[in-house]
């Protein structure tokens, strides 16, 4: 018989109606093995007290249902974006306000690289600065012979300097779709879409899948997770191969590992056949720290960018719908195809007119075969209304809204995107659940910073940056934020079972904070501190 | 590297793409082609001709490669591109609703590869309703009006023709009319403009060696009054100045780039039903008077 662990805490948060509130968590091969007061194990033997974190909260395991392993990788570069950030080794970036500072940022930086390295940054979005465009010119700043190359948010856009350009061949002569030109007939450095950017990726070694693959990469996912609170964690879009999943169990497996990472595989294009077999496989070489076995589709775009595919009216701009990445033909063959083989589905939907036609693709897919409890989730549902969210909960599926585009694009959708009135009532998170959905909310990191307390606060508050609060009645309350970012969150995870509550038998996950996110003021739940992480009764503070 | 031809098949779903690339891999175009497909199971391989198979690559004995592509287009070109020996000329399958330009527009910006053309395949039982779907009819459309040459399957190309001129001025082959999809996919001009390697009967060849010039203004009219029917024309285009220009044509898009060009060498083919050498002799000597 193993060691018993009985942890103390100033309070425990258990999510557990049986017992809300506890003080102490005994803790045995990983597992809970009992929550109450500082005697609750005693039944089981002998117990080693542990009072490092007395002075601390405890909360489930925070559940990061949606989110990119490259959130990790990306920290490679320099960060140029608006927005304070933190790295994986707990360093604060601070938001860049103007071009200036981007310049200076990435100059002070570059005195240090050796020569031929290449300087890459990224998370740069001109939508929060007020000045010109960044250009060549500015880049030239940072340096007149080594390749510089800044990745906007959204990754559809770089801008470059002109060594950079120098090595592509880009020039007065280039007539490329992408490669934008001044008024003086020259590339100006911002190129736009991934024909354009390719050559420069390809020559800089910027590929996202080899990134996501590497071991560090998965650890600075690990630290990022870490850091947030966050103890369970999906990839949303796996392009993972079979020697990448090798690699993922090895890193993964180590003790000192303190993350469970959920590998959802990306569909695109390929036979549902294909896809089936290798999902399968991913299930079948699932460990207690890497749980495989659903897919990811794609149906449209992103509204900020005017692609999701919405209903009428459309965009109060008049710009045309958007586009479909999978043919709605193409959804039913998979959504049919999975749900016969047992597959469960994220599924990407943004507008309201892709969250309906994947609805009814999977209203049709159950009609040929019964599958209870299958669980598929509708991601983002940004659009979604009371009728949709009926809708869904009729078929059982869950919901994992975007909470955080509240803050970070709420008044880019009131004035260019929907109107205040849709607005209004994107990320339904109230609708959602009176219509009886399972829930949970989430960050999309790298696209948001990962942070279930601040998506939570998002969720509670409907704050965006400018300080409006669009749509409260659409407001959580934050027991129900908590929920939707532990258990609400495994649910969609089919996790429901060993993780999101603290309880016995559970997994001994826990986040450990510095406040009591129930006591504290609604809107200082962002502000809640996260000390790190309990991972299998094994304690990560940051 | 020599710029590799990057070729881009799109079209939407059941189009007859597979059934196109199907058709290229079996014939005898002499080039190691690397395809990159959605759906690997549908590629019909004679077993004769297969080399080796492993999980996502066929290798034929003929060095044709045929492969999926994942999740990422963009790497697997990369990925392609940076193979040695490399392919002779890249393929792509664009995914059903895949806007064929973007991807085309990678041959455009990278100096290792080469424009190739976009050939969008049409269904001429189903496009009338496709294009007129609201949920995907503005994507179908953009697939026509992007391409630089119109494939149609599954019926007679005089189904759809007006349909498609209202949206495209792109030449219409009709896949059945021809036994050869490799020369106007590939537009290997220069192999089946020699003397060795007579055209197939389905297609005509036509040339032209001298020294005349002039100047890019006169080239760009003479290309614009090229006879309907040209699908490829190819080579260079001698100035006045010793200078010049490398000419390309692939179905409705001409290209002229500055280039070393001595003398004027032009090499094009077309459809034998559509255009013969006599109308491109008589088009050739109208435009130098």
């Amino acid at each position: 018989m193993s060691e018993i662990t009985v942890f103390k805490a100033k309070s425990i948060i258990t999510m557990d109606p049986n017992l809300p509130r506890a003080t102490h968590v005994a803790v045995q091969d990983g597992r809970i093995l009992a929550v109450g007061g500082a005697n609750c194990a005693n039944a089981w033997g002998a117990v080693r007290h542990d009072d490092t974190l007395a002075e601390t909260v405890l909360m489930p395991g925070l559940v990061e249902g949606h989110a990119h392993m490259m959130a990790g990788a990306i920290w490679q570069y320099i960060y140029t974006g608006f927005h304070d950030r933190i790295d994986p080794d707990g360093v604060l970036w601070p938001g860049l306000s103007d071009l200036e500072s981007v310049v200076d940022r990435l100059a002070g930086i570059e005195q240090d690289l050796p020569d031929g390295a290449p300087l890459i940054g990224w998370g740069f979005d001109p939508i929060f600065l007020a000045s010109d465009r960044l250009s060549r010119a500015h880049l030239d700043r940072v340096s007149s012979t080594r390749p510089v190359v800044i990745l906007f948010s959204n990754f559809h856009l770089m801008c470059v300097n002109s060594a950079a350009l120098d090595l592509v061949g880009y020039d007065r002569e280039t007539n490329v779709e992408g490669v934008v030109k001044g008024s003086d007939g020259r590339p100006t450095g911002e190129l736009q879409e991934m024909a354009a950017m390719f050559p420069i990726m390809r020559r800089m070694g910027i590929d996202f899948r080899g990134l996501t693959a590497r071991d560090e990469a998965v650890r600075a996912y690990a630290s990022v997770a870490n850091r947030a609170g966050v103890t369970t964690v999906t990839d949303l879009f796996s392009q993972m191969e079979n020697e990448d999943l090798e690699a993922l169990k090895r890193v993964t497996s180590g003790s000192d590992f303190p993350l469970r990472v959920v590998p959802v595989l990306g569909v695109m294009g390929a036979s549902p056949d294909e896809i089936i077999t290798q999902v399968q496989h991913m299930r079948r070489n699932s460990t207690e720290k890497l749980r495989m076995g659903a897919v990811k589709l794609m149906t449209d775009g992103s509204i900020q960018g005017w692609t999701a595919r919405v209903k009428w009216p459309g965009y109060v701009g008049g710009q045309p719908n958007g586009i479909w990445n999978t043919a709605p033909d193409q959804i039913r063959t998979y959504c049919t195809a999975f749900h016969a083989a047992g597959v469960q589905m994220h599924i990407h939907v943004n507008g309201d007119q892709a969250s309906e036609v994947v609805i009814d693709a999977l209203a049709e897919a159950m009609t040929h075969s019964p599958w209870r409890g299958h669980r598929h989730v509708l991601q983002h549902g940004q659009m979604m209304g009371m009728d949709q969210f009926r809708r869904a909960a009729d078929l059982g599926l869950a919901v994992n809204l975007f909470a955080n585009h509240i803050w970070y694009f709420g008044d880019q959708h009131v004035e260019l995107t929907m109107g205040e009135d849709r607005a209004r009532r994107m990320d339904a998170t109230r609708s959602a659940l009176d219509a009886g959905c399972a829930l949970a909310i989430h960050s999309d990191a790298p696209v948001t910073p990962m942070g279930p307390l601040f998506t939570a606060w998002c969720a509670v508050n409907r704050r965006t940056m400018s300080g409006h609060v669009l749509g409260p009645a659409q407001a959580l309350t934050v027991p129900e934020a908590l929920h939707a970012i532990t258990l609400g969150a495994a649910y969609t995870l089919h996790l429901d079972a060993e993780i999101g509550s603290i309880e016995t038998g559970k997994r001994a996950d826990f986040a450990v904070l510095g406040d009591d996110p129930l006591a504290v003021a609604p809107d200082a739940l962002k502000d809640v501190p996260v000390l790190g992480t309990v991972f299998g009764g094994l304690v990560h503070l940051v | 590297m020599t710029p590799v031809p990057l070729t881009v098949i799109a079209g939407y779903l059941g189009a007859g793409k597979t059934t196109l690339i199907n058709r290229l891999l079996a014939e005898d175009h002499g080039q190691k082609l690397l395809i990159m497909v959605n759906d690997f199971g549908a590629i019909n391989i004679d077993a004769a001709l297969l080399a080796s198979a492993d999980q996502d690559t066929l290798t034929l004995t003929n060095g044709c490669v045929c492969c999926t592509m994942g999740a990422d287009l963009f790497l697997a070109v990369g990925d392609a591109l940076d193979r040695r020996p490399p392919p002779d000329h890249i393929v792509i399958e664009a995914s059903g609703i895949a806007d064929p330009g973007k991807i085309a527009n990678v041959a455009n910006a990278e100096p290792d590869l080469r424009y190739g053309g976009i050939f969008t395949v049409v269904d001429a039982l189903h496009f009338t309703a496709l294009s007129t779907d609201p949920m995907i009819g503005p994507q179908i459309n953009a697939q026509v009006a992007q391409a630089d040459m119109l494939l149609v399957s599954k019926g007679s190309a005089t189904q759809v023709a007006g349909a498609l001129a209202t949206l495209s001025g792109a030449p219409v082959l009709d896949l059945a009319l021809t036994t050869q999809v490799a020369p106007t996919l590939l537009g290997d001009v220069e192999r089946l403009g020699q003397a060795a390697h007579a055209p197939h009967p389905d297609y005509i060849a036509w040339s032209t060696a001298s020294d005349v010039h002039m100047t890019r203004d006169a080239l760009t009219a003479l290309l614009a009054a090229r006879p309907a029917g040209v699908f490829r024309l190819k080579g260079f285009v001698a100035a006045l100045d010793g200078g010049g220009w490398a000419v390309q044509v692939v179905g409705r898009t001409v290209s002229i780039s500055p280039a070393d060009a001595r003398r004027t060498q032009l090499v094009a083919i077309g459809l034998a039903a559509q255009v013969d050498t006599a109308a491109m002799d008589q088009w050739w000597r109208a435009t130098l008077r």
